[in-house]
């Protein structure tokens, strides 16, 4: 990507890589620094611990002793099961499941993504009026819960809400043999129970953190690039595609791993938008249904808890050195 | 998710000329109301072709193929699409005389965005503040009465003082403690990733599984019962009688809030993490040359470099918080004085089926991030002025 | 620049609005006027489609079930298909779905006042206007049953299976050795647990667990309906649900007095009442079975024999009696759900007929793992392969035709009330000891929303 961006080829002589390292020489002081780190993490996975081993129990184990007894009763193999797994995935219709999250996620992740970055680009190198409120209103919409967009916007996918707009009934009895009382109007969008319909969806839903988090990292790229590039003969198009992408590859991977793992745990979108039926459900609607209703199937909550978890995960891992390359941008400015 | 800090205290500041630069020349009277029609067209048209082109090929392939084929060329029309719609779009700006195409320009990239946005946030958005007027089933006009409800009834007062703790100590402490992190795992060359994947974990979590995984940590169960829930064992263990930790008082807070620190670490970890790295080295070296340990060094150059990272991380948290729910509903329902706003919201439209009053609430909300929009107003406008 | 640039967007966005799709209703011909009222399409049947969308509350092996006894006992011999949908999130999707205008044909609900608020609102399909029969209906559940779900005059809530929750469950080779009689009475039973005590049979006669993360509470609320039902008698009960009797009332805080005697008399409750809302319900009736036993005695509905510790057999090791009468008066609690209908087409009221007749109900009975009863009386005993339910069901149509039935007072009440303040308050009488009682019953009796509150029954609302 560096080959497309001449400026970045500046810093290939910093030698930035692993950047603040170059301060800590000292063994015991790196000594310390793991132990901190060891025990940070290791309050962090107990939990997450505590969710392995329960899925590979039985019912009855997980009711009448904590997770951490294992430990001391190894020995106790009567405990153990893979019982829940295969349960969870010989469910019915899974696998559809899974490919409708699938289908699902891939086009809400991208999707904002490409919009936010367009519009994030504009909000930082484009002059015009009242980009400062504008932007600061699109910020300030990450508070609008997501409770109270579904009901208008089921009924936007319906056939339209019912705008009331009876005060031109005077205009429209005048101009027409009509009495008008109510005035509905509506875009017949019939988006609902479409994949289409959830794509849209979680592009609105997820726009507001997209601009902010792309905005505030576009917006601190040096100017002197873009002068640069300007000089050269590059217009907006050029710069962007060929200066923007490749300097945000950090913030974009950062941000799509956040919309991802969003649109992949998402309950409630999926289920008023797509619903319940087994040819569209998602895994998460798809692993809620096995819980009973006085019941908690700990057993088979935690077993689909960690499977959908490995694909997250997996997307984290594989996105994750696209982070380490922040820093080619960040020498830039130096 | 920056790396780079436009506060750069070193770095050269650039004129304000180059504003100008990007100002379009040229005739910009007359030309206003084309200007301003075309605008609004460019807004609209990403969206709208969009909409039309997934539509229409949803429609057209729909018990004609397979259902995996139409997701995936639905897939690849919505990834790649968008992106040609847009240069399109550009495109056709160019081909517009005069500098109309570049006045209309910045609409027509960030129009798109504002339009999805109108629809999706902004009008549901004013329709809870219709819906706020009105009485439970939304058909009469009541006036404030659901503001009072907002200021008077004790669960709702009770929810306002929880969120406001809410608000001081979440998002200090998952700055805190992912900024740490972040700074003290960067001085690890190999286990870094791996140090940071673990505290990424929690976010992986779907919301069921967190509920149990803390479960398993503050259950109780009457004494003499083998405990479940490890905060319990522990103490058993040490000789104590075990507690309902979710009933006590004040505590439950805190112990609810711990849940949300666990889960959102990982995102200010990852942000702060990348903008750590995205410090000039220079600036470092120089610091170090100049004397400076590394404590000084984190809080005299890296923390300033990094301000706008954690402005905006802490942005995402407050309102974050301001909208955390799930996590109470599950542990504990609200009892026992752990009411938060978002939960009295859902509470009052879903359990009571009240919207006037869970409007209400929604609107106190969007209220509620007026300040911390003007933190980051003065702080937009500061990053401006240095460029 | 800025506003004008947003005007340029929103008269662009309402010319593509206003060409899509703009309708004009004439004065006359929208009677409600406002959204929700659209009773007018009620009378009129629209054509079957072959399909019937069914959404409900129950889920894993209960919703298992409902589609079963559907598939089996319905869709087999009919002309469309009838498909249920169970969701844990049903309370809320439902009034997400008929606000956003997509309801389903039907919709189990668990709670008949929300059939109630709804048929009020104008959504629901009244019985009558699908072609039924109140008085075939009433013969079939019995009149109770039917008039829960009655707004205006008319019918909205079909009848649902129910669950028995009169039941006091108890440990069976515990109770034989000592030698122990069921009681027949409160007073027996007060005097059964002071017995249990004396003897030393088990540390304490009752296990009593309420904790049920956000619900908690609610099995003390089924307690104290239990003992209202009995003590103050059926028309007290009515009248408490509609909040004409308050919870500062004689009769209830007298009720909730008797309950005190379990609760409050030292060593009764295993664990003390201070932990009892701290008990999970599913947990609670676990020291039952210790060895030696922690307590003898636990009310709860039918469901929790499936929480019960694994491997023990009904009638060996368990078994359940009726609550008992108090002041000679009987009565069966229980808690289930009504049918309400958004649409109205052919394949519907068919549906309802069929699924509610005596050979679709009886398959209920056949369904692993469900302790649901079927509410038509017709239902016979054998239909039960599970015999503890079996005989529950013998009193609970015993009940219904005796028309001492009552459904759960906290799913009849507003939910304020009965899904919040009622639960919240047996929580703090429970946790606090009696000393608290005025204040408990004061705190939920405000909860009830204001006459004023209530929406006016308009009569241009409730449609055609």
């Amino acid at each position: 990507m560096s080959a497309t961006a001449p400026p970045v080829e500046d810093t290939q002589d910093q030698k930035a890589i692993k950047g603040t390292e170059g301060g800590v020489g000292n063994p015991t002081t790196l000594n310390i620094v793991r132990v901190i780190v060891g025990i940070i993490v290791l309050i962090w996975l107990i939990p997450a611990i505590g969710l392995l081993i329960t899925s590979l129990r039985t019912p009855g184990a997980i009711a009448s002793t904590g997770w951490w007894t294992v430990f001391t009763s190894l020995g106790d193999t009567g405990q153990w099961t893979l019982a829940n797994y295969n349960e969870v995935l010989a469910s019915n219709g899974f696998a559809g499941a899974f490919l409708n999250t699938l289908v699902v996620s891939v086009p809400a992740t991208i999707m904002p993504i490409t919009i936010a970055t367009f519009a994030a680009y504009a909000f930082s190198w484009m002059e015009f009026k009242g980009r400062f409120l504008l932007f600061v209103f699109v910020v300030a919409l990450l508070v609008v819960p997501l409770q109270v967009a579904l009901i208008p916007i089921l009924q936007l996918y319906n056939g339209g809400p019912s705008f009331d707009i009876s005060w031109i009934s005077p205009v429209v009895s005048a101009l027409t043999p009509y009495e008008a009382a109510t005035v509905t109007t509506g875009i017949p969008l019939s988006l609902n129970g479409s994949f289409l319909g959830v794509w849209l969806a979680h592009t609105g839903f997820g726009l507001p953190l997209a601009v902010y988090l792309l905005r505030n990292y576009i917006g601190s790229l040096p100017s002197e690039l873009m002068e640069s590039a300007r000089i050269d003969g590059a217009d907006h198009y050029a710069i962007f595609t060929r200066l923007i992408i490749p300097l945000s590859v950090p913030a974009l991977a950062s941000f799509a791993i956040f919309q991802f793992l969003w649109v992949f745990n998402d309950f409630l979108v999926a289920l008023v938008f797509l619903g319940e039926t087994d040819d569209v459900r998602v895994l998460t609607i798809a692993l809620n249904s096995l819980n009973g209703q006085f019941q908690n199937s700990w057993h088979l909550l935690t077993a689909g808890a960690f499977i959908s978890m490995i694909l997250p995960m997996v997307v984290f891992f594989s996105l994750q050195r696209f982070f380490v390359r922040g820093m080619t941008a960040g020498a830039v400015k130096g | 998710m920056s790396h780079v800090m436009t506060t750069d205290p070193a770095g050269p500041t650039s004129t304000d000329d180059h504003d100008d630069a990007w100002q379009p020349t040229g005739p910009t009277r007359g030309s206003g109301l084309v200007v301003f029609i075309l605008s609004g067209v460019a807004a609209v048209a990403v969206p709208a072709l969009l909409y039309l082109s997934l539509n229409s090929s949803f429609n057209f392939m729909q018990n004609r193929f397979p259902a995996v084929v139409t997701g995936l060329v639905a897939i690849l029309i919505a990834v790649v699409g968008v992106f040609l719609l847009y240069t399109l779009v550009d495109y056709a700006l160019k081909a517009l005389p005069g500098t109309i195409g570049d006045r209309v320009r910045p609409f027509a990239w960030c129009g798109p965005a504002l339009v999805i946005l109108s629809i999706y946030l902004v009008y549901p958005a004013v329709n809870t503040v219709q819906l706020s007027f009105l009485d439970a089933n939304s058909q009469n006009y009541v006036g404030w009465a659901n503001y009072q409800y907002v200021f008077s009834d004790d669960a709702m007062l009770r929810s306002l003082r929880n969120t406001l703790l809410w608000i001081f100590i979440v998002p200090v402490a998952a700055v805190a403690i992912g900024l740490g992190f972040a700074v003290l795992a960067d001085k690890l060359r190999r286990l870094e990733s791996a140090a940071k994947s673990m505290i990424f974990l929690p976010m992986a979590i779907s919301f069921i599984g967190a509920g149990i995984v803390w479960r398993f940590v503050y259950a109780f169960r009457i004494e003499g019962g083998g405990q479940i829930g490890i905060l319990n064992a522990i103490k058993v263990g040490l000789g104590g009688a075990p507690v309902d930790w979710l009933r006590i008082g004040g505590w439950n807070n805190i112990l609810l809030m711990v849940i949300m620190v666990w889960l959102q670490t990982g995102f200010a970890m990852v942000i702060l993490s990348s903008a750590i790295k995205g410090v000039p080295e220079d600036i470092l070296e120089a610091a170090r040359i100049d004397g400076a340990n590394e404590v000084q060094l984190f809080w005299r150059v890296v923390v300033p470099n990094i301000m706008s990272s954690i402005v905006v991380v802490f942005t995402t948290m407050v309102i974050g918080v301001l909208k955390v729910f799930d996590i109470v509903w599950v542990m504990t329902g609200g009892r026992d004085g752990t009411e938060v706003i978002a939960e009295r919201m859902i509470r009052n439209m879903f359990t009571f089926r009240d919207f006037g009053r869970g409007a209400a609430v929604a609107v106190f909300m969007f209220l509620a991030v007026i300040p911390i929009m003007i933190i980051n107003v003065r702080r937009f406008r500061e990053e401006e002025g240095l460029r | 620049m800025k506003f004008r640039s947003r005007i340029a967007l929103a008269a662009v966005f309402a010319m593509m609005l206003a060409g899509c799709s703009v309708e004009v209703y004439e004065e006359g011909a929208f009677a409600g006027g406002g959204p929700g009222a659209s009773g007018g399409e009620a009378v009129q049947q629209d054509d079957n489609t072959g399909t019937i969308s069914i959404a409900g509350a129950a889920t894993g092996t209960d919703g298992e079930a409902i589609q079963n006894v559907i598939d089996e006992g319905v869709n087999a011999n009919a002309d469309y298909t009838a498909t249920y949908t169970g969701s844990d999130s049903f309370e809320q999707n439902i009034v997400i779905q008929i606000r956003g205008g997509t309801p389903p044909d039907l919709g189990f609900y668990p709670q008949p006042g929300a059939v109630v608020e709804q048929a009020e609102q104008g959504n629901l399909v009244a019985l009558e206007d699908m072609g039924f029969e109140i008085a075939d209906l009433e013969a079939r559940f019995g009149k109770y049953l039917i008039s829960l779900g009655e707004f205006d005059g008319k019918h909205y809530g079909m009848p649902d299976t129910v669950n028995f929750k009169s039941a006091v469950w108890y440990n069976k080779p515990a109770f034989d050795e000592a030698g122990y009689e069921i009681p027949e009475t409160w007073d027996d039973m007060m005097a059964l647990s002071q017995q249990i005590i004396d003897d030393g049979t088990a540390e304490s006669p009752w296990c009593i667990g309420t904790g049920s993360e956000g619900a908690t509470g609610w099995p003390a609320t089924d307690w104290t309906e239990d003992i209202v039902l009995r003590q103050a008698g059926t028309d007290a009960y009515d009248n408490w649900v509609t909040g004409d009797l308050k919870f500062d009332s004689p009769e209830i805080k007298g009720a909730l007095e008797t309950f005190g005697e379990v609760l409050f008399t030292d060593g009764f409750v295993y664990g003390g009442h201070e932990n009892i809302s701290s008990t999970d319900f599913r947990d609670a009736p676990d020291p039952m079975f210790d060895d030696p036993p922690k307590c003898l005695l636990h009310r709860q509905a039918t469901f929790i024999p499936a929480f019960f510790p694994e491997g023990l057999v009904p009638f060996e090791d368990y078994d359940f009696f009726k609550f008992p009468t108090i002041d000679g008066n009987d009565g069966v609690l229980m808690a289930g759900g009504l049918i309400a209908a958004f649409s109205n087409r052919p394949e519907i009221a068919d549906f309802l007929e069929t699924y509610t007749g005596e050979e679709a109900q009886c398959l209920y009975g056949k369904q692993e793992g469900s302790t649901s009863i079927s509410a038509n009386v017709n239902v016979g005993q054998d239909c039960y392969d599970n015999e503890l339910i079996g005989q529950a069901s013998v009193s609970l149509i015993e009940a219904l035709q005796n028309e001492v039935a009552r459904f759960d007072a906290s799913d009849l009440m507003p939910p304020a009330v009965g899904s919040g303040e009622f639960w919240n308050g047996m929580n703090n009488y429970t946790n606090d000891g009696p000393d608290n009682l005025d204040s408990v019953v004061q705190d939920i009796d405000a909860a009830f929303p204001a006459p004023g509150e209530e929406p006016a029954p308009t009569e241009s609302g409730s449609g055609s």
